[in-house]
């Protein structure tokens, strides 16, 4: 286990997918709610990060810090160098489409799409991408292992391919960073490990990630788990998971 | 995002909510469709009408008759008052491309007998000159005496057993007393001006006819409520017409004795086509927009249905947004949505429109007639009221919290 300072010494300067710096999200509920209180964090490219936290411990928001769909009161987000904070809505849209990648609890398919449609959503929103759509979702959902699924609509799925189809989605667009909201959480436990087997694999492919979680178990699976309490980080626990090679240098 | 990946996403919502896409889409057809009806109906009538009057004027002429001044709605109305003096009639028949005038009078019949049966009202006998009829009789002559008539092809069977040329009819007209006419020839429908609610069932001598009025230099003569003025050729119409007017404008009879308010016209028989046009039209776009309200009607069931749609697909479009998608998207999303079930409303209310537009002159047994403007502005009114409708669904897709949505069941 180390404290928070050695994560920063641990981060190569311009090497992160991910740098938040001081963040501050406040919610006023009646009262004022400090969601994230001040949280700095690197992700270092290719790095594979848990959050873990009791809820309310700012977890989600954190998420959306990350995943571009939140901005700071206070602080700075950077994805892939570029200042979140400065960005218009619909810029962030756009950064969001061709940088990230969601892979959520409910999975969130689009109903009425099928399959194949569904892991190319993400490039119908991006006009400058110009690739065989159907080539690659076939190519993606081979390697989730539904192959022969394409066609299929998200309620013909069960749940574990419904997940494998989302984070099929989350890679259509060769993202910079895959963001994972409790990718088990609606899942057994033998469905749930085959979901991480499959994280295994990106993680082994220098994919960056960042997972919330709340199952330890779940969480182990990363190389590091930053843990987060009242809206603040309280530690960052290294995992020395020799499993996962393919991680930071 | 392109245009036509919002139509298939769009579709596919569509067609996911087979019976309620369906339901308000009805809205529109029904919107449309009954417009459609309305001018498919208007157009007929109007068709009928104008080729009612060309069948009886073959021959080229005007109608010179007065009416109110235009009171700037709508069409003015006829003056019964008599102006057109004997003097009148004279001077016009001296013009060069006048071929001969026709003073006109019409008398409303009580009842016709003839051999013991009896004919009770509902038309006229007219009293003209016989050069008005030559060209039109199918059987025998036109008239030369006092006491015989020429009967209209449709009056031939007024009476049991039917009337033919050598009978002999008794007319008792309204509010006179009743004569015997000798007929002498049947003549196929002529002119018989714009106004004539009633068929005309017979021509007879103007010696018959003897209303006088005091001209302005102080003699009685006779005068007409309207007289037909017939042109050399179909040529000289044009030339007629100017003459006519120009005439009756500055040195007529008429003129002085007429009042103010009230305008001397000649019309030909296009100008009275134009002028019967005109009304019906008047007419049909304003139970067309009547109908119209229907339409209104089903562009709030498209908006109701949209935000239905919106509120349901909430998390749909926090998925979308989280992925990728820019405001505008979603807007474009709704509002293609919104269009499409605008547009196939207007397509099919066109079809049922023109079908039941179609049966309804059918069975009258009006001519059909494309309302081709009609169908192009419905399919506009459509996409339009597809937008509109869509605006605001749309609007609100568009601003909807990724983070909320996400989290909404």
């Amino acid at each position: 286990m180390t404290s928070t300072g050695s994560v920063v010494e641990s981060v190569e300067a311009g090497n992160a997918t991910v740098s938040l710096g001081n963040v501050r999200r406040t919610y006023y509920l009646g009262e004022p709610v400090h969601a994230l209180d001040g949280v700095s964090l690197d992700l270092p490219d290719g790095s594979f990060t848990a959050v873990m936290g009791p809820s309310g411990s700012g977890k989600s928001t954190l998420m959306n810090m990350v995943g571009c769909l939140d901005t700071p009161d206070e602080g700075t987000v950077h994805v892939e160098g570029r200042n979140v904070t400065a960005l218009s809505g619909s810029e962030r849209a756009q950064l969001r489409g061709t940088e990230l990648g969601f892979i959520f609890q409910q999975f969130n398919l689009m109903p009425r799409l099928t399959a194949a449609e569904n892991v190319t959503l993400p490039l119908v929103f991006n006009d400058a991408v110009d690739v065989d759509r159907r080539e690659r979702a076939e190519t993606l959902l081979s390697r989730v292992g539904l192959g022969d699924r394409l066609d299929h609509a998200p309620p013909e799925l069960s749940g574990g391919q419904r997940q494998r189809v989302a984070i099929a989605r989350a890679l259509v667009n060769e993202p910079s960073l895959v963001l994972a909201d409790e990718p088990t959480g609606n899942l057994d436990t033998g469905t749930g490990a085959e979901i991480m087997d499959l994280f295994a694999e990106l993680h082994a492919a220098s994919r960056t990630i960042l997972m919330v979680t709340h199952e330890r178990h779940i969480a182990e699976h990363a190389e590091r788990i930053v843990h987060l309490v009242d809206g603040q980080i309280q530690e960052i626990e290294q995992l020395d998971s020799g499993a996962h090679t393919g991680g930071s240098q | 995002m392109k245009v036509t990946e919002s139509f298939r996403i769009s579709w596919r919502a569509i067609t996911g909510h087979k019976l309620r896409s369906g339901l308000t889409t009805l809205g529109i057809i029904i919107g449309v469709g009954s417009v459609i009806v309305f001018m498919v109906l208007g157009g007929a009538f109007e068709q009928n009408i104008a080729q009612e009057i060309e069948e009886g004027n073959d021959e080229p002429g005007m109608w010179v008759h007065t009416q109110q001044a235009d009171s700037g709605f709508g069409d003015s109305p006829f003056v019964r008052a008599k102006f057109f003096t004997d003097s009148d009639v004279a001077a016009l028949e001296s013009i060069d491309t006048v071929e001969f005038v026709a003073p006109s009078a019409r008398f409303p019949v009580a009842q016709l007998t003839h051999d013991g049966h009896q004919r009770t009202g509902g038309f006229a006998v007219e009293a003209t000159t016989p050069e008005r009829l030559e060209g039109d009789v199918v059987e025998g002559d036109t008239f030369a005496a006092e006491d015989e008539i020429v009967l209209t092809e449709e009056a031939t069977d007024l009476v049991e057993g039917g009337l033919s040329v050598g009978d002999e009819v008794e007319i008792s007209f309204d509010g006179a007393g009743s004569e015997t006419f000798t007929v002498v020839g049947i003549v196929e429908p002529t002119s018989t001006g714009g106004n004539s609610l009633v068929p005309t069932a017979g021509y007879v001598s103007l010696s018959n006819y003897e209303t006088t009025i005091e001209t302005p230099d102080g003699n009685q003569e006779r005068a007409y409520r309207e007289l037909i003025v017939a042109a050399e050729s179909s040529e000289v119409l044009d030339q007629a017409q100017q003459d006519t007017l120009k005439y009756l404008r500055s040195d007529s009879d008429a003129a002085q004795l007429k009042e103010d308010e009230h305008v001397l016209k000649a019309q030909t028989v296009d100008d009275a086509i134009d002028q019967v046009g005109d009304i019906v039209d008047q007419l049909t776009v304003f139970i067309g927009g009547i109908a119209g309200i229907s339409l209104v009607v089903g562009s709030i069931g498209i908006a109701n249905i949209m935000i239905v749609s919106v509120t349901e697909r909430t998390r749909d479009i926090g998925v979308m947004k989280a992925v990728g998608a820019r405001k505008r998207d979603v807007i474009q999303l709704f509002l293609v949505e919104s269009v499409i079930l605008g547009a196939i409303g207007a397509l099919l209310g066109v079809l049922v429109g023109l079908g039941f537009g179609y049966l309804g002159v059918s069975v009258i047994g009006w001519p059909m007639v494309l309302p081709t403007d009609w169908i192009l502005i419905a399919v506009f009114i459509g996409v339009t009221v597809g937008v509109l409708s869509g605006l605001y669904p749309a609007w609100r897709g568009a601003k909807v919290d990724p983070i909320e949505a996400l989290r909404h069941e």
